[in-house]
């Protein structure tokens, strides 16, 4: 087992028995799942609204050349600038230098999932500039130096007393009080300093729109909306995955992700940006940049049994559904994207071999694919990497040889008869000499071995039939 | 557009990349749901008003323009004192004419809202039924800041802007999509749940929405002769 792997399943078993930490998920998880079936309900048609959502984004996926360079020329005819970028470094680059140019000091940036994929801030930080988050969420973690827990909410495994705490040990000038609202009131005394001061806004982008050359930015707090206003710059950095044909399509997109999100009918701004300022308008940036990012996502797209990951719209539903990542928490997993997507994805684009770890992280309850708003079966793409994993012989032998023997046995009837005798009576040895469990350990540690039972499967059908 | 040489270069690899990949076909997903995805909103202002009660947006409806201008020096009169940033047409300045010296008014053609403006007032695109939200933009509505700098926001609507569902705000927002540079739809004040999934109203934009519904057709406002 790789360093990797090694220390996600330490973390993974800490977490798990971390009573506050469990009580702390459970909570936020299940406030969510009561505001979902209420968000569901509001649709004449939720399964509907999943299918739409699905063939919406595997039109643009499968199509993903066109609409992208519409997307380019609208952008480019609205003033703005688009950059392709090959990987981290190649957009974080292109960054840099521009804040550089620009003599920028201090950036203000919304919540952006491909940011932190690509490590902008520890980079652009390296080189002198204040980058700020000003999602409270990602403020929080921010302040803590820690990685975002969860897709949507960041901080989801901190108590109000921790986040109390920590506003009182950064930003004891903001703080009044120690409820919720007086927390979030500190949070925005302290951010609107940054926010009228800043010269550059970085976004991501939830959807890139075709046929308008529009940016769509959803957030609740209105954090996009002003690093969007004020700073003379705007730079929003997209996965090419995120482009949609049309406008309308947002229609049911928006409402879908809300719902998939937090339960909302509609996330409370849902923003389209194009260009920056137009002539005869009071406000808005100078200069608008959007960066068109790779980073491995071509190569997703080249295998066509890969290709719907690249349809997931990053709402964490995903994540809140599963068993594992509501048992060991968002930063076990050591990734950018965590929970299925996290572990559906990762390996394919970090590397299957380090990673293969999190195709195995999983019960295949199937709960993912149930929940995904646009579709993916998450279930099947974790079988899938392991299936690929065992093709390039990353397993162990001992693995490898005995699945490749139940395998032969289970082609032939008469091979799998004399097996499951076999197998009878070896189990009965072992457990006689007492070493069915060390062999088993992995499985035995946590469960009861089951008695070897008294009749075959063959012979208690035979029994059956007779009666 | 990318500037060096070696930029277009990544330009044309990604490109490249993206149309040999799209080439070899994928499976599409088998389409099983054909039913209405939301159901039809019957009466477009009944339910603005009801989504506007749920997601803290208050609605003050005015039979016609006389009562528009009550309503709005009412509730200037209800807030603290402070300047109060207003998008600067022919009709808001007819309706903010007679406010009490103690606000300052500061008009959207002198520039963007600063910090410490207290109120917003400005137009909208459209007002949507069936999720009680307002459609702005940044040439129709005062600018981007006119709607989320100001701790409290005030829409000045009439009752005809109302389109029933999110397919016909989008289709409005189509229509200006190329004469603004910001188009948005804004449900309710801004909020949070970050914290243990509580939701707090007031994170970093207006803590109030108040829209302004006129119900009378025809000029928006009273001339004032």
């Amino acid at each position: 087992m790789n360093r990797i792997a090694q220390e996600f399943h330490q973390k993974a078993r800490e977490k798990a028995s971390d009573q506050a930490h469990r009580q702390t998920i459970r909570r936020a998880i299940d406030t969510y799942e009561t505001a979902v079936t209420k968000g569901r309900a509001r649709f004449a048609d939720y399964e509907a609204a999943r299918e739409r959502c699905a063939e919406i984004k595997w039109e643009a996926v499968n199509h993903l050349d066109r609409y992208l360079d519409q997307f380019e020329t609208n952008v480019v005819q609205r003033g703005g600038h688009v950059f392709w970028a090959s990987d981290s470094e190649h957009a974080c680059r292109y960054v840099l230098e521009l804040a550089l140019r620009h003599r920028v000091k201090t950036i203000v940036k919304s919540k952006s999932m491909v940011t932190e994929e690509i490590q902008l801030n520890a980079d652009l930080e390296r080189n002198g500039l204040r980058v700020m988050e000003t999602d409270l969420g990602e403020y929080i973690v921010q302040l803590r130096q820690e990685p975002p827990y969860h897709i949507v909410t960041p901080a989801m495994h901190l108590s109000r007393e921790q986040i109390a705490e920590l506003f009182r040990e950064k930003i004891p000038g903001d703080v009044t009080g120690e409820t919720h609202e007086e927390l979030v009131g500190a949070a925005r005394r302290s951010l609107r300093r940054d926010f009228f001061s800043a010269e550059m806004g970085i976004t991501g982008a939830n959807f890139l729109v075709a046929d308008t050359g529009m940016i769509a930015i959803t957030s609740n707090e209105g954090n996009a909306r002003l690093c969007t206003s004020r700073p003379r710059i705007h730079v929003a950095i997209a996965g090419i995955e995120k482009v949609i044909p049309r406008l309308q399509d947002l229609a049911v997109l928006w409402p879908t992700l809300a719902t998939a999100g937090t339960g909302q009918s509609i996330t409370a701004y849902s923003t389209l940006i194009g260009g920056p300022r137009m002539a005869g308008e009071n406000d808005g940036p100078e200069e608008f940049h959007v960066i068109l990012l790779d980073n491995g996502r071509s190569r997703l797209l080249a295998d066509p049994e890969q290709r719907d990951l690249l349809q997931c719209i990053r709402c964490g539903a995903c994540l809140n559904a599963c068993p594992v990542y509501r048992n060991v928490g968002g930063h076990a997993y050591a990734t950018v994207y965590q929970g299925p997507i996290g572990s559906a994805l990762t390996p394919p684009m970090r590397g299957l071999a380090e990673f293969q770890h999190l195709s195995y992280a999983s019960s295949l309850c199937g709960n993912c694919t149930s929940v995904c708003p646009v579709k993916i079966d998450l279930a099947h793409h974790l079988v899938q990497n392991r299936r690929n994993v065992v093709a390039i012989g990353e397993r162990p032998w001992p693995e490898r040889t005995s699945m490749r023997l139940w395998a032969w046995c289970m082609l032939s009837a008469e091979r799998f008869k004399l097996a499951s005798r076999l197998g009878r009576t070896m189990l009965r040895v072992l457990n006689a000499m007492g070493l069915a469990a060390p062999i088993l350990k992995s499985w035995t540690e946590h469960r009861q071995l089951p008695p070897v039972p008294k009749s075959t499967f063959r012979q208690m059908w035979r029994n059956n039939a007779e009666r | 557009m990318q500037s060096g040489k070696e930029d277009r270069g990544a330009r044309e690899e990604i490109l490249g990349r993206v149309r040999a990949a799209v080439r070899a076909p994928a499976p599409r997903q088998q389409s099983g749901s054909v039913g209405p995805i939301f159901a039809t909103v019957t009466d477009p202002l009944e339910r603005f008003q009801s989504e506007c009660a749920a997601n803290h947006t208050d609605v003050v409806l005015a039979a016609n323009g006389d009562e528009t201008v009550t309503a709005l020096h009412r509730l200037l009169a209800s807030l603290p004192p402070g300047e109060i940033f207003v998008q600067d047409t022919p009709e808001l300045r007819r309706l903010t004419l007679g406010l009490d010296a103690r606000q300052s008014i500061l008009w959207s053609s002198g520039g963007p809202p600063p910090e410490s403006s207290q109120v917003a007032i400005s137009h909208c695109e459209a007002l949507v039924g069936q999720t009680g939200s307002v459609l702005v933009s940044s040439h129709g509505c005062g600018g981007r800041g006119a709607s989320i700098v100001a701790p409290c926001h005030v829409i000045v609507a009439s009752a005809d802007q109302i389109v029933p569902d999110l397919e016909a705000a989008l289709a409005r927002a189509r229509q200006i999509a190329f004469g603004n540079s910001f188009v948005g739809l804004i449900t309710g004040c801004s909020r949070t749940s970050d914290i243990e999934k509580r939701l707090i109203i007031g994170a970093h934009g207006p803590r109030r929405v108040v829209v302004i519904v006129r119900l009378s057709s025809g000029p928006s406002v009273p001339e004032i002769t």
